[in-house]
């Protein structure tokens, strides 16, 4: 065909096709003319592209065509070696095939010395035969083997038998996470943060041994079925930190560029990868951060914040684009702080992402405990939902026939906590949150408790006015509602237990700690401030008579208390019903309170001092 | 072999996007040589199961080749241009390699069922599209290019467009040409 045919067929083809059908014909016709030949040319051409667009023929890219011929090829060359069943590998008996990974065949083995079970990695033969890659292999299978975390997947030996290498692993019985998404195409938040905690905690290891992952992604993280506990794998391809990144000579460069470049990288698994990592920079600890980032990102969104329609797109995009924020996502609500923590992970400078795997590790579990709370406030609280409805009414009719202190499901309270109570709980939460949680009370010798009581009054079902504060040992309406704030100068071990106005036949309710209030520890760091409830109000339920509410701040955890609250908390509301118990907690507080402890009343508030490591009281609500 | 470095290729593209066609011709062999290193060094570890991504390979020898600071877009546009043109060269060279062996290294007596069993294979099929390309190339080189960027360089109609000087309507216009005509000559051929 000469170049001007071409022309002429492709000037009538172009317009032709942007019209309708209807009119193409019509339009085809008056431009060819009476050059019939010419008009075939171009309707032969128009059916072709209505074929091909049909067909979406060359629709992809070429190499997703040549893939499998290199694959054939590589076929033809010579086989891996495969181990059958009941092969002996060293101390190894192979038991069955696991399938292939990166670095080559894997096999359930089992480790005669040691009678346990392993997986077993055979390197592929092209890694095991190149000396140089194999001295780095065993240099960080060494240094991963050296990781002793419960997140990390055990590296138990690095061997070579005969002429094969191999690599001996914890075997975990679960699924990768990857398979685990493809499977549960939306996580809830709680099990996305569990997941990523512990990555992030083995990574914290990993970091302070100096190693790097380099390819954190859902196929190197596996799940355990037992126990949900996760693994994090494939350490033994990281690459020891160099904290200079060093030029390497042109000699080196086939052999080093394996390891400067991310395993996998051209696998296809460049979504993960940071923007130091494709632009081959220097890399440290926090390309794993990043990493991460993209995970929790795609577990939240069921989508890549990186994805472009080839490889190059997304590396554009890893460079240069910031991620639709999770916030925008409406197939769920995401919360403000997790956009927060994934926008900080995916800083496209390292030095402005989370420094440390521990810095982002300790965000997220703050943000899980936060959300944790939150929805046990939305389950107790909530006067729409028919379970919090039966709650409530049990709790009346049970508590009512005991004449105690009502720990009431009240519907409006979360109305009144969100003004008052809820955002300096929150903010003790947090405090909460810090390591000094853990550590142990220093020995001080006095204990100084500061309480006071908050009131919401009720009217007609309703509450009135604004909630105020008092210094307690006032009365109350019997409609009032009530929680009771203790502040502790020094860290200890606090219980506060209820006791109703019938004292002849004592029974305590354990108000705190409890599963909710707490994490059901007594430990209280010094300063923070305790809510009692920590959820809900305090009703009385008695019509009348005297309330005690007895605290007790101790030094060291009490025995006789530990025991009581271990009971009240398998029971109904905390409440302790059996004889022995209750009898054991009254004799202890009998013996303890004797001693007063000293008494600031100020308006809103009242100290209280004792000498010692114990302090015990009682504060006395009396109502009407 | 001394490693092209990164300075000189970035400097190379730079010429090159500004219309200085030596340029090219210093470039290739350098970004020929790597793209082929990088793919060989792919296949060696290709496993079963992994699919081959031309433009992971690209963007390999990208970000190794070239100085990343000073390097604007069009250049980039152009280092994946060409490297969609060496992409095909080497893709193809294994097609016709893959075919040839399948044949097993010469002619063969092949029974009727054998015949019958041949399903259309890959290999073959990109040859064939390579074969056409070049007459398309005969006859309108634009189009041709364009064809080759998207297909063989996985490049965007905004790249190409960004690349060849046209707009993303004429790009658009000249795949759906260039496409036409070449399922048109891969169905003549195939029932020949």
């Amino acid at each position: 065909m000469n170049p001007e045919r071409w022309q002429q067929i492709s000037r009538i083809f172009k317009s032709a096709i942007s019209l309708d059908p209807e009119v193409r014909n019509a339009y085809v016709v008056g431009q060819c003319g009476s050059d019939e030949s010419l008009r075939a040319e171009v309707e032969k051409l128009i059916a072709s592209h209505e074929q091909a667009s049909d067909n979406d023929f060359i629709g992809g890219i070429a190499a997703e065509v040549a893939a499998p011929l290199l694959v054939d090829e590589h076929e033809d060359g010579p086989p891996h070696r495969a181990l059958s069943d009941g092969q002996q590998v060293g101390s190894y008996v192979i038991l069955n095939t696991l399938g292939a990974g990166g670095m080559g065949e894997v096999y359930l083995a089992r480790d005669t010395r040691l009678d346990r079970t392993v997986a077993l990695k055979i390197l592929a033969p092209d890694i095991s035969t190149d000396k140089r890659r194999m001295q780095r292999f065993r240099q960080e299978a060494k240094m991963a083997s050296s990781l002793n975390q419960p997140n990390i997947l055990t590296v138990y030996e690095f061997g070579e038998v005969n002429d094969l290498t191999f690599l001996a692993t914890e075997f975990v019985d679960g699924e990768t996470l990857r398979d685990h998404l493809r499977k549960n195409k939306k996580l809830k938040l709680s099990e996305i943060l569990d997941i990523n905690i512990q990555v992030l905690a083995a990574l914290d290891a990993a970091h302070e041994a100096n190693i790097v992952h380099r390819d954190i992604k859902p196929d190197n993280v596996m799940i355990r079925r037992r126990d949900h506990v996760v693994k994090v794998l494939d350490f033994g391809l990281a690459k020891v930190t160099e904290k200079r990144h060093t030029t390497v000579k042109d000699e080196d460069s086939e052999a080093a560029t394996a390891f400067k470049t991310a395993p996998g990288m051209i696998m296809g698994t460049i979504n993960y990868m940071s923007p130091e990592q494709a632009q081959a920079a220097a890399i440290d600890e926090r390309t794993d951060i990043w990493s991460t980032g993209v995970m929790i990102y795609e577990m939240v969104s069921g989508l890549l914040p990186f994805k472009g329609a080839t490889d190059s797109h997304t590396i554009v995009q890893i460079l240069e684009k910031d991620p639709v924020p999770l916030t925008n996502f409406t197939q769920r609500k995401v919360p403000a702080e997790l956009q927060r923590i994934v926008a900080k992970s995916l800083s496209k400078s390292p030095d402005e992402r989370y420094q440390t795997a521990k810095d982002m590790l300790i965000d997220l579990r703050a943000l899980k405990k936060q959300l944790d709370v939150d929805a046990e406030i939305q389950r107790t609280s909530s006067p729409t939902t028919p379970i919090a409805a039966v709650r409530a009414t049990e709790v009346r009719s049970e508590l009512s026939k005991r004449r105690v202190l009502v720990v009431a499901l009240v519907g409006m309270a979360i109305f009144i906590a969100a003004i008052f109570g809820i955002y300096s709980w929150r903010a003790s939460r947090a405090k909460q949150n810090k390591p000094a949680v853990d550590a142990p009370p220093a020995p001080v010798a006095e204990r100084t408790l500061t309480y006071w009581v908050t009131v919401q009054k009720y009217k007609d079902g309703k509450p009135y006015q604004g909630p105020f504060t008092l210094a307690g040992e006032i009365n109350f309406e019997q409609s009032y509602q009530i929680r009771v704030n203790v502040q502790s100068a020094q860290a200890g071990y606090l219980y506060v237990l209820n006791e109703g106005p019938e004292s002849g036949r004592p029974e305590f309710v354990v108000v705190f700690p409890s599963v909710t209030a707490n994490n059901n520890s007594p430990f209280v760091p010094a300063k923070q401030v305790v809510q009692i409830p920590d959820k809900t109000w305090l009703q009385f339920d008695s019509e009348q008579g005297v309330e005690k509410l007895w605290l007790v701040f101790s030094q060291d955890a009490v025995p006789e208390l530990e025991t009581a609250r271990q009971y009240a908390s398998r029971q109904t509301r905390n409440l302790i019903t059996d004889a022995g118990q209750n009898k054991v907690v009254q004799s202890f507080l009998a013996t303890h309170s004797t001693t007063k402890p000293g008494l600031e009343k100020g308006e809103t508030q009242t100290t209280l001092k004792s000498a010692g490591k114990l302090l015990v009281y009682a504060i006395r609500l009396e109502h009407h | 072999m001394t490693q092209p470095r990164p300075h000189d290729i970035t400097q190379l593209l730079a010429k090159w996007s500004d219309g200085n066609q030596s340029a090219l011709d210093e470039l290739y062999p350098l970004v020929y040589d790597e793209l082929h290193r990088l793919a060989r060094r792919y296949m060696s570890r290709e496993r079963r199961g992994h699919t081959l991504q031309t433009t992971a390979l690209i963007n390999e020898a990208y970000v190794r080749l070239v100085d990343q600071k000073n390097v604007h877009w069009a250049n980039r546009s152009h280092f994946f241009a060409i490297s969609a043109q060496i992409m095909r060269r080497i893709l193809i060279d294994h097609a016709r390699r893959h075919a040839y062996a399948k044949r097993g290294g010469g002619a063969q007596q092949v029974s009727l069922e054998e015949v019958a069993a041949i399903t259309p294979d890959p290999g073959r099929e990109l040859v064939r599209l390579d074969e056409a390309l070049k007459s398309l190339a005969e006859m309108d080189p634009r189009r041709s290019q364009v064809v080759e960027m998207r297909y063989f360089g996985g490049l965007n109609n905004e790249e190409i467009a960004g690349v060849l000087k046209i707009s993303e309507n004429t790009v658009t216009r000249d795949w759906n040409m260039a496409r036409a005509w070449l399922y048109q000559q891969l169905s003549e051929t195939a029932a020949n």
